[in-house]
């Protein structure tokens, strides 16, 4: 029985994580309620929000998506003594996230590359950061259950398939989406130097619908929204889950996880945007709230039983901070390239990431963004003084004649790189996240060593004038560690189902539990793992 | 063993044999011409569109909900299955459904088993489906879902004196006059093909007003339009290939394209249909003339509106502000329609994407087909591809759930903006196709005659006295 306090399942946040779970657990019969911090709109909205923004904001894709009062999210104009982000180290952990009903993959690009037999078992091969407590193989079948579920595409030809170490068990429901120029030409100069650039899988419909959505149709718009629906975002998923019965609270921000005598969850309670607290009762708590609110979720929710948080007898909540350290090389050439046709995000040079030198610093995979670069180059034409068609000409040549080629790198678990709770509190008095980020000298070294000078030849071979390179990390906004997953509950906080050590009745599935990074984007390997836990719970309702 | 008894058994063991042994014997009963034939007179005659629940079903074994006006009527099963299907009807009875809307059990079928049209169908042919539907079609054991109709639409009888009056029961005759073509063309297309199932308004007792042949009728949610050879209001400005490349792929450039059924027509039937065929029923239909002729002046109802958009009175302001405003429809179309269609509704360059303009769903006569692509988007399969417009509705997989006054001024501004100016959509008309069409007064009529303890039985009287009078002139077919 389902009702607006008392659930058999409680699930805190509406993005894919909790969209994954909700629809399982519902498949298989069970009440389920979810709370989101953030308003509910619709894909209108948000696409009229995004073509209403003057030029000079867009830099910032959070402009699509105005954060509340009662749950802020990371916006680009904030000042950094007032940013909801409060941030200190050597390295910026400046992510961006949407708490909005659907999450944040209404603006993901939807690259979805799996993880490597290797990139699970970094200790044993190389010494370094740690191995995961699950390998690729009992992984795989979530893999393919995370494509059929979001709709990914990719190549059907196995040599230009990721990973080539592990193996595939079923086909991409849908086919590679082609090249644009640029890309193709991307992909000739890169096996001029002997790298692959492979077509990237991606949760978006390839010339054709799928589960009810349409055919991508070529916007280039996928970052910050799909207007169309076409990419896979949780968004779609809402109204399916309410049609089979699911209860979605809005605009509810949970602040406290509450604990029983037999330290099982009895409870979570939220503040609605009138800063009302509510109490709502459940057998089983799911929290997908991204890796950034569930560990100061968890931290908030200190009781006597848990002096250091819920879920954390380990004191591992909240370290392990990790992302995907990028650096990318703005490059300036003679002949045109012409990016922009299809996906913002359509191949990628993914062997990089892979190699024994991998004991002594990471690996990085290399990508030809593909957004049309009008929108960039334009404040660089008007600064030349140019008016009228010279001005016009000019955006055309640099649109076409500039290409952003991007190294993303992977960073080991650190316990030193932290979230914890903020002396500064936000609208509802609740305390902000603040986190201390070092990417480490694992990643430093790649970026001497490696990634910058592939990286610079690349440049070069692509007939560069003129190369760019960012001074400092970029985040790649892939929240990952902070509720690390392990089989020792002294050094982890989940088990290889997602579910807490410290609390039976509690599962925190995504990106907090991966293990490492690699250098693809995390968004697949959170889905998978969020199946995996979903497996997990429905088996243990039925012994409940 | 006496031998009187061993010469019965002698004598009754063939019998017994063949009354044991049909479902085995009958693998081998019809040629696999004969069944192949039959075959392609089953997609001719599209059973598959509506026999099948398309979202989970297997072939033909019924299950889909059809709205209709007097109701949700649900299709049956109509594979060889003993059990649930028609696996156990002899040829006559399966002749007498298809043709007369009679079940083996005697009771009638609903008119929505286009039946009236079918009946013009040859015996040859109708022998050629029911070795199709015994033989080509996997039996599925399953129990399709019964229709509710409200009543006394659940009184079946009541459909016999509706029979009485409304089905023709005249199986299809040459006329010498037309070319053979044309005499195929008029087979298939009043036939298998029941053009005038749709495409022919229906009258208060919903029966096709003949002499309003292919003027265009509602179709649940959609609007089947005029197909006369009329220039402005039917297809009399399509050349024969026009038309022809319609059937093969439901769409024809900055004119039209098909959806609701008619994309199921296209995308189970006339697509298959060979070129021969196509032809011939491309060549009768033209020659069907409007009974209501316009004047042979004024635009088509493909060729209405123009590229434009208003962006510029709302681009700025507040999503929220604009909706409220007086470009309402402007901004809903920029939100929702441009990312495909275009920012000035032109489409794409290889038509993928259809202008709003030159299109006859913005142009047409009525507003019904502009309001039902919205709420139900397009959805056909064709050799091309999959054309696959979202749906707006409620639907879970609607892109955004438009409300009523969202879609009625969505609405107002294609018509305005691309389509037929002259038309206007209220909320109020929004509601009626979300629900899947008008609703037939029929339903309300009968229970008021029945409670004056008169209406069937004035209905049957009607028709009994009706048909009499009907058969001192025509020869009662035999089929």
């Amino acid at each position: 029985m389902v009702t607006k306090n008392s659930a058999d399942v409680v699930i805190v946040g509406t993005g894919v994580v909790g969209v994954v779970i909700a629809e399982q657990l519902l498949d298989a019969g069970h009440s389920v309620l979810m709370i989101e911090a953030g308003p509910r709109v619709t894909r209108a909205e948000v696409v009229e929000n995004w073509r209403n923004a003057p030029l000079g904001v867009k830099g910032d894709t959070s402009v699509a998506y105005p954060s509340r009062p009662w749950a802020p999210h990371p916006m680009g104009n904030e000042k950094p003594e007032d940013a909801y982000l409060q941030l200190s180290g050597p390295d910026s952990y400046a992510q961006t996230f949407i708490r909005y009903a659907g999450g944040s993959t209404w603006h993901w690009a939807g690259t979805s590359w799996r993880l490597t037999p290797e990139d699970m078992r970094l200790k044993s091969l190389y010494g370094v950061g740690r191995d995961w407590a699950i390998d690729y193989d009992t992984l795989e079948s979530y893999y393919v259950r995370t494509e059929n579920k979001l709709g990914i595409c990719g190549p059907s030809d196995r040599g230009l398939q990721w990973p080539q170490t592990g193996a595939r068990s079923a086909p991409y429901p849908m086919p590679a989406l082609p090249f644009s120029p640029g890309e193709t030409r991307f992909t000739e100069i890169a096996k001029s130097l002997g790298y692959n650039n492979i077509p990237v899988a991606q949760a978006r419909n390839s010339g054709m619908p799928y589960d009810g959505r349409p055919a991508c149709c070529g916007n280039n718009n996928c970052v910050p929204v799909c207007p169309v629906a076409a990419k896979y975002d949780a968004e779609t998923a809402l109204h399916r889950l309410e049609k089979k019965g699911a209860t979605l609270l809005v605009d509810s921000v949970v602040y406290k996880v509450e604990t029983n005598a037999q330290n099982k969850i009895e409870a979570v309670s939220y503040y609605d945007q009138h800063k009302e607290s509510h109490r709502i009762t459940g057998k089983l708590f799911v929290l997908a709230c991204n890796g950034l609110e569930n560990p100061k979720l968890l931290l908030m929710s200190k009781d006597d039983r848990n002096p250091n948080g819920v879920a954390n007898s380990s004191d591992q909540v909240g370290r392990n901070m990790m992302d995907h350290p990028q650096l990318t090389l703005t490059v300036t050439t003679k002949e045109p390239f012409w990016s922009g046709v299809g996906p913002v995000v359509n191949s990628g040079i993914m062997e990089t990431s892979q190699g024994s030198f991998r004991s002594e610093h990471a690996g990085a995979y290399f990508r030809y963004n593909n957004f049309a670069r009008n929108r960039f180059v334009t404040f660089a034409a008007l600064k030349k003084g140019l008016v009228g068609k010279a001005l016009d000409e000019e955006i055309r040549r640099m649109t076409a004649c500039t290409a952003d080629v991007v190294a993303a790198h992977e960073v080991l678990p650190d316990p030193n790189n932290r979230l914890t709770l903020s002396d500064k509190t936000d609208w509802l008095g609740l305390p902000k996240p603040h986190i201390h980020y070092d990417v480490g000298e694992y990643t430093r070294r790649s970026a001497e060593v490696y990634s910058l000078p592939i990286g610079k030849r690349i440049a070069e071979a692509m007939g560069a004038t003129d190369v760019k390179i960012s001074p400092k990390f970029n985040q790649s906004k892939h929240i990952m560690g902070g509720t690390i997953m392990g089989n020792e509950a002294s050094n982890s906080v989940v088990d290889v189902d997602c579910r807490s050590h410290d609390h039976e009745n509690l599962f925190i599935p995504g990106g907090g539990a991966m293990a490492s990074t690699a250098c693809g984007n995390s968004t697949i390997t959170m889905v998978a793992l969020a199946i995996k836990s979903a497996d997990a719970i429905v088996e243990q309702m039925r012994g409940a | 063993m006496n031998m009187k008894m061993i010469k019965s058994f002698a004598f009754a063991a063939p019998l017994v044999f063949a009354a044991l042994v049909p479902a085995m014997a009958s693998a081998q009963e019809f040629s696999k011409e004969l069944v192949e034939k039959g075959r392609y007179l089953a997609t001719a005659s599209d059973c598959v569109a509506c026999h099948t629940n398309h979202a989970d079903g297997k072939p033909m074994a019924g299950g889909l909900p059809m709205s209709s006006p007097v109701g949700t009527i649900m299709s049956t099963n109509i594979t060889p299955s003993k059990e649930f299907g028609i696996g156990n009807y002899t040829q006559a009875q399966f002749s007498d459904a298809v043709r007369k809307g009679v079940r083996g059990d005697g009771s009638n079928l609903y008119p929505a088993m286009p039946y009236v049209s079918y009946s013009v169908m040859t015996d040859e042919d109708i022998h050629a489906l029911y070795a199709y539907f015994m033989q080509g079609v996997d039996p599925v054991d399953e129990k399709a879902p019964e229709t509710k109709l409200p009543f006394p639409m659940n009184i079946r009888a009541s459909i016999m004196g509706w029979n009485l009056l409304f089905r023709p029961n005249e199986v299809h005759v040459d006329d010498p006059s037309q070319s053979a073509e044309w005499n195929r063309g008029k087979y298939l297309a009043e036939g298998a093909g029941h053009c005038s199932t749709c495409h022919t308004p229906r009258g208060a007792f919903m029966q096709e007003q003949k002499s309003l042949n292919l003027t265009g009728g509602q179709v649940g949610a959609w609007y089947a339009p005029d197909i006369t050879n009329d220039k402005v209001h039917g297809i009399g400005s399509w050349s024969q290939q026009d038309f022809v490349t319609y059937l093969k792929t439901g769409k024809l450039e900055n004119k039209a394209q098909a959806a609701g059924s008619m994309a199921e027509a296209i995308s189970y039937s006339f697509q298959h249909l060979t070129d021969g065929d196509l032809n011939a029923i491309v060549t009768y239909v033209r020659s069907v003339p409007s009974a209501n002729a316009s004047p042979a002046s004024g635009a088509t109802r493909f060729d209405n509106g123009k590229a434009g958009n208003d962006m510029a009175a709302f681009r700025g302001k507040e999503y929220a502000e604009s909706l409220a405003g007086n470009h309402a429809g402007a901004q809903i179309f920029t939100a929702n329609c441009a990312s495909c269609h275009g920012y000035n509704a032109q489409g794409t360059r290889d038509g993928y994407y259809p202008s709003l303009f030159h299109n006859a769903a913005t142009a047409g006569d009525n507003s019904i087909n502009v309001i039902s692509a919205i709420l139900n988007g397009v959805d056909r399969h064709t050799d091309a591809g999959h054309v696959f417009m979202p749906p707006f509705g409620d639907q879970t997989n609607a892109v955004v759930q438009l409300n009523n006054v969202e879609v009625a001024s969505l609405s107002n501004y294609l018509l305005a903006q691309y389509g037929n100016e002259k038309l206007k959509v209220t909320p109020e008309d929004v509601q009626v196709i979300r629900e899947g069409g008008p609703k037939s007064n029929i339903v309300q009529l009968a229970r008021i005659g029945m409670g004056a303890g008169a209406a069937v039985v004035v209905f049957l009287l009607a028709g009994l006295i009706w048909y009499r009078a009907r058969r001192k002139t025509l020869p009662v077919p035999s089929v």
